[in-house]
């Protein structure tokens, strides 16, 4: 069983100067798993994996790789290797030479090392650039050499500290696309570290989300999306945000303002909620605009801006008491002070505790 | 820009920058002209007449037996230079930034601190401290039963000796350059060859020193520049070049034909020697720290 | 295991700091002994006989408070203009353009590549016959501009963003004003550490000052401290380590106050 937990972690806790930047993360990846590490800058995603890299050590805690306590074994057993934000090439060596240095520095034969790193560099497109030095590369390229050198190593699990941020965006999607087909070539276990949320949808098996240290909620981008655990993560994923409106339980409904925006659903009744409030989370693709009001559920509101993408279009509605709700719509019907009303589409509303602010269905 | 203001800017230009141009021209540049221009000449400093004897005061610099003395004297103490206040200081402060974690300010404020005191004081103060016959270090070898030689009466340890007492004073000084130069080495590169489960000598071989040639070129060579000139003091003030000549350089040897043997001739054709090979090394300094000078472009 | 190799490192530092302190310390402690003591008991660090005669006979033997201020005037003089000139000529090559300027800023910079033998007869000469022998001045004048103070100063004046300057020079100040209100406060640390470098190593100057300062009246403290060295070994060492403790408290002090802006400016000094 446990061979296939290709690394651990163990009530791992990081502090700085007495704050905890990590409390209590455990956090288990499989074999062959790709998981992305998603979060805000400054939520401890960074130090996660330098941790697991190595590069800091936990205040207490344990991370275990391949069943052994990382801090027990030598850098080399723990087989890892590791893309940094902004690369970290040598800057006085070639490309070939980056892609060369550690397994000469381990005396892998040189028929073999040539072999790798002529499928490596034959894969990522650099063979042409092979003599050339980091300075003279582009982002792309420079970016494309620090995954050759981790790939080169044939380490088990690859660690990738925000790979793509700083390269164009234009580029981005292709490397993106690139990261992927290797892990499906390659199936090595991966952890990604990333701010950016399409990102992490479109590589990871599951995403965890972290916060303040902690982690929010580790899953498929799916279940992320959809079945947010909390508040916290139904905000951080989705653009635009997702729309948040308080409401109040009353026996069988909920209520918004006066307007009952849930009835005698079946699933009120499972929830048995108690009375009270309540934060309801509708994503804006779900908010349904009509010109005409058609049953009494149906909020109300003035367009406030329409920015049209092309594709589709946002609409921001105004409720009553400043209240907006985001809308996504296809059909370019709405002009700017239009009346509208919106209703919300039921199996799809997120009910959220107004103390913890968990979701009541997870 | 319209031509007024861009009239009034070549003003503040030139003012700006006259002050500084003003004294180099004086105190610079004609003087090394001037120099060059007397090392044709024999003269004496204070007669009316100087005598133009062309190339001979150059010439009597590479056959007369003294002059070859100093100038073998000075590549001894080039080298001793470069060992004592370049390779020492630079491995300590690869020590201090590699190996250990605490307390890397300070050793940098407390080896700093001999560079606030005038070679004249640690001339002295190295100069008891040495004393062959009643000095610590003597005293402690005689403990041992050993006795340390009379240093003043050898040429080549007269050089050891004066070279240690340059090294106590600049040794914190470069180890600052050096070590701000080490710490100018980008954290995550060395990230990068922790990963890549790289030994630390290896790494500081193959990674650090490459991308810290340059700073460590700049106080190579200054250590050498500087250096020559710095023990000017201890010279003068210790051994007055002796015991014959053994402990003179090419700078101190300048002074005594010039101030003190009143042959201007041939201390300006010394100068002028001193002149280019510091230009060689500028030079060197130019072509291996690029961009230093040209900053400006 | 690595903790252990750390902490041997530590105990070679240490040696290293022991060994470049120590000399300080003896220097302090004998100025303090008898020279029968300071011959019989010289590691002895606390002095067995505490006395304060060397510094009382020292004060008989010269001028201590005319040796001070010689050495103080003419430190000052040279700081103060190594200063002036350094601001304003690198106020000039950061801020303006002109002809010229990669090679002149060239030349500044070789001027360090100047040993001092190839200027030291003809400035001489100069000194000599503007008639400023054993005068601060003459020792001052040819060493009024510094091409290290220029890189300093332009070192420093990096940090302070060109959108800043720009947009005063756009509101139309002159730049004699955007240097004295803007450029000097912003960069008042580094004028200090600059100038504090610059003054300490005037003040311990020696080379210089012994060609041109013959008369004992116009003596600077290391040539008064040379006096009290014979090279023949009958040095004086209690009294000639008395008058160095007396030529250290200044730079020592002024090092004590500003010694992370000293530091940080030397640091500075060696990247590009």
């Amino acid at each position: 069983m446990s061979n296939e937990v290709a690394l651990e972690l163990k009530e791992v806790t990081k502090k700085y100067k007495k704050t905890n930047v990590i409390s209590k993360m455990d956090l288990q990846i499989k074999n062959g798993e790709f998981l992305v590490l998603l979060g805000p800058s400054g939520c401890g995603k960074s130090t996660t994996l330098r941790m697991i890299a190595g590069l800091e050590k936990p205040s207490s805690g344990q991370i275990l790789i391949d069943g052994q306590d990382a801090e027990k074994i030598s850098s080399m057993e723990r087989n890892l290797a590791m893309v940094f934000q902004d690369y970290a090439l040598y800057p006085n060596m070639t490309v070939y030479q980056n892609l060369e240095y550690a397994l000469k520095v381990h005396k892998v034969k040189k028929e073999e090392r040539q072999q790798r790193l002529a499928k490596i560099l034959e894969t990522l497109n650099l063979t042409e650039y092979q003599d050339r030095l980091p300075g003279e590369l582009s982002g792309g390229q420079k970016q494309r050499v620090a995954l050759g050198r981790g790939m080169a190593k044939q380490s088990k699990i690859f660690l990738l500290d925000e790979p793509l941020s700083n390269i164009d965006v234009q580029l981005r999607e292709k490397a993106r696309d690139e990261i992927q087909t290797l892990h499906e070539e390659n199936q090595q276990t991966i952890v990604y570290v990333t701010h950016d949320q399409l990102e992490a949808m479109a590589l990871g098996d599951r995403i965890a989300i972290i916060n303040d240290g902690k982690i929010q909620m580790i899953d498929t981008p799916d279940n992320i999306y959809n079945h947010p655990a909390n508040l916290f993560v139904a905000q951080f994923v989705g653009t635009p945000q997702i729309n948040i409106l308080e409401v109040d339980v009353q026996t069988t409904q909920l209520v918004y303002a006066e307007y009952p925006v849930l009835t005698n659903s079946a699933r009120l009744a499972k929830l048995s909620v108690p009375s009270g409030q309540l934060y309801l989370g509708i994503r804006p693709e779900h908010v349904v605009v009509k010109c005409k009001q058609e049953s009494a559920s149906e909020l109300p509101a003035q367009v406030e801006a329409v920015i049209d993408y092309g594709r589709y279009q946002q609409l921001t509605l105004k409720l009553e008491e400043k209240q907006v709700l985001k809308a996504i719509i296809t059909n370019n019907n709405f002009k700017i002070g239009d009346i509208v009303y919106a209703s919300l589409a039921e199996d799809k509303i997120l009910l959220f505790d107004h103390k913890g602010k968990n979701n009541l269905e997870s | 820009m319209n031509s007024r203001s861009s009239k009034k800017n070549k003003f503040l230009t030139f003012a700006y920058l006259a002050p500084t141009a003003i004294i180099l021209l004086v105190f610079m540049i004609i003087p090394i002209i001037y120099t060059l221009y007397l090392s044709f000449f024999d003269w004496n400093l204070i007669a009316p007449t100087k005598d133009f004897v062309g190339l001979e005061n150059y010439i009597s610099i590479f056959t007369d037996p003294v002059n070859q003395k100093v100038l073998l004297n000075t590549v001894f103490y080039i080298v001793l230079l470069l060992v004592l206040n370049f390779l020492i200081p630079y491995f300590i402060s690869i020590v201090v930034k590699f190996f250990i974690g605490k307390m890397q300010s300070s050793y940098k404020i407390i080896f700093f601190i001999p560079s606030l005191f005038s070679l004249v004081v640690g001339a002295m103060l190295f100069s008891w401290i040495m004393n062959p016959v009643s000095g610590p270090i003597a005293f402690f070898m005689r403990q041992l039963g050993v006795s340390l030689p009379n240093w003043t009466n050898s040429g080549a340890m007269a050089i050891v000796v004066l070279c240690l007492m340059t090294n106590w004073k600049v040794f914190g000084y470069n180890f600052v350059l050096l070590l701000t130069g080490l710490g100018s080495v980008p954290q995550n590169i060395i990230d990068a060859t922790k990963m890549d489960s790289i030994p630390k000598w290896r790494m500081i071989w193959d990674i650090v020193l490459p991308l810290n040639k340059s700073i460590a070129f700049y106080v190579l060579i200054l250590t050498i520049v500087q250096g020559l000139q710095y023990v000017f003091t201890p010279i003068s003030v210790i051994t007055q070049g002796g015991p014959y000549y053994g402990s003179s350089n090419v700078l101190y040897h300048t002074y005594l034909n010039a101030f003190v043997l009143y042959k201007t001739g041939n201390a300006s054709a010394l100068a002028v020697i001193t002149f280019l090979i510091f230009l060689v090394l500028l030079y060197l300094e130019i072509k291996f720290v690029e961009g230093r000078a040209d900053r400006y472009e | 295991m690595n903790k252990v190799k750390g902490s041997s490192w530590h105990i070679l530092l240490i040696i290293i700091c022991l060994v470049l302190l120590l000399p300080v310390v003896f220097m302090v402690s004998n100025s303090f002994k008898t020279l029968q003591d300071s011959y019989h008991s010289m590691l002895q660090i606390i002095p067995l006989h505490p006395t304060f005669s060397n510094y009382s006979t020292l004060g008989k033997q010269v001028d201590l408070l005319r040796l001070i201020w010689n050495t103080f005037f003419m430190a000052t003089l040279v700081t103060l203009g190594k200063i002036v000139t350094g601001l304003l000529a690198a106020y000039a090559f950061k801020y303006f353009t002109f002809k010229g300027k990669k090679w002149l800023y060239f030349i500044f910079v070789s001027t360090i590549f100047v040993p001092f033998t190839v200027v030291m007869i003809p400035n001489y000469l100069v000194i000599s016959k503007a008639n400023l022998l054993n005068s601060a001045l003459g020792v001052a004048l040819p060493q009024l501009c510094d091409a290290t103070g220029i890189m300093l100063f332009l070192k420093a004046m990096d940090k302070i963003p060109s959108s800043l300057i720009e947009a005063v020079h756009i509101d139309g100040i002159p730049s004699y004003k955007i240097l004295k209100d803007i450029v000097v406060p912003i960069l008042r640390p580094s004028i200090i550490s600059i100038g504090a470098i610059f003054f300490i190593n005037s003040w311990n100057e020696y080379v210089w000052p012994t060609l041109i300062l013959k008369d004992k009246s116009s003596f600077t403290l290391p040539l008064a401290l040379q006096n009290y060295i014979s090279s023949e070994g009958g040095t004086n060492f209690p009294l000639a380590m008395a008058l160095s403790t007396i030529m250290i408290i200044v730079p020592l002090l002024i090092y004590l106050i500003f010694q992370r802006y000293i530091l940080n400016s030397i640091s500075s000094s060696g990247l590009k």
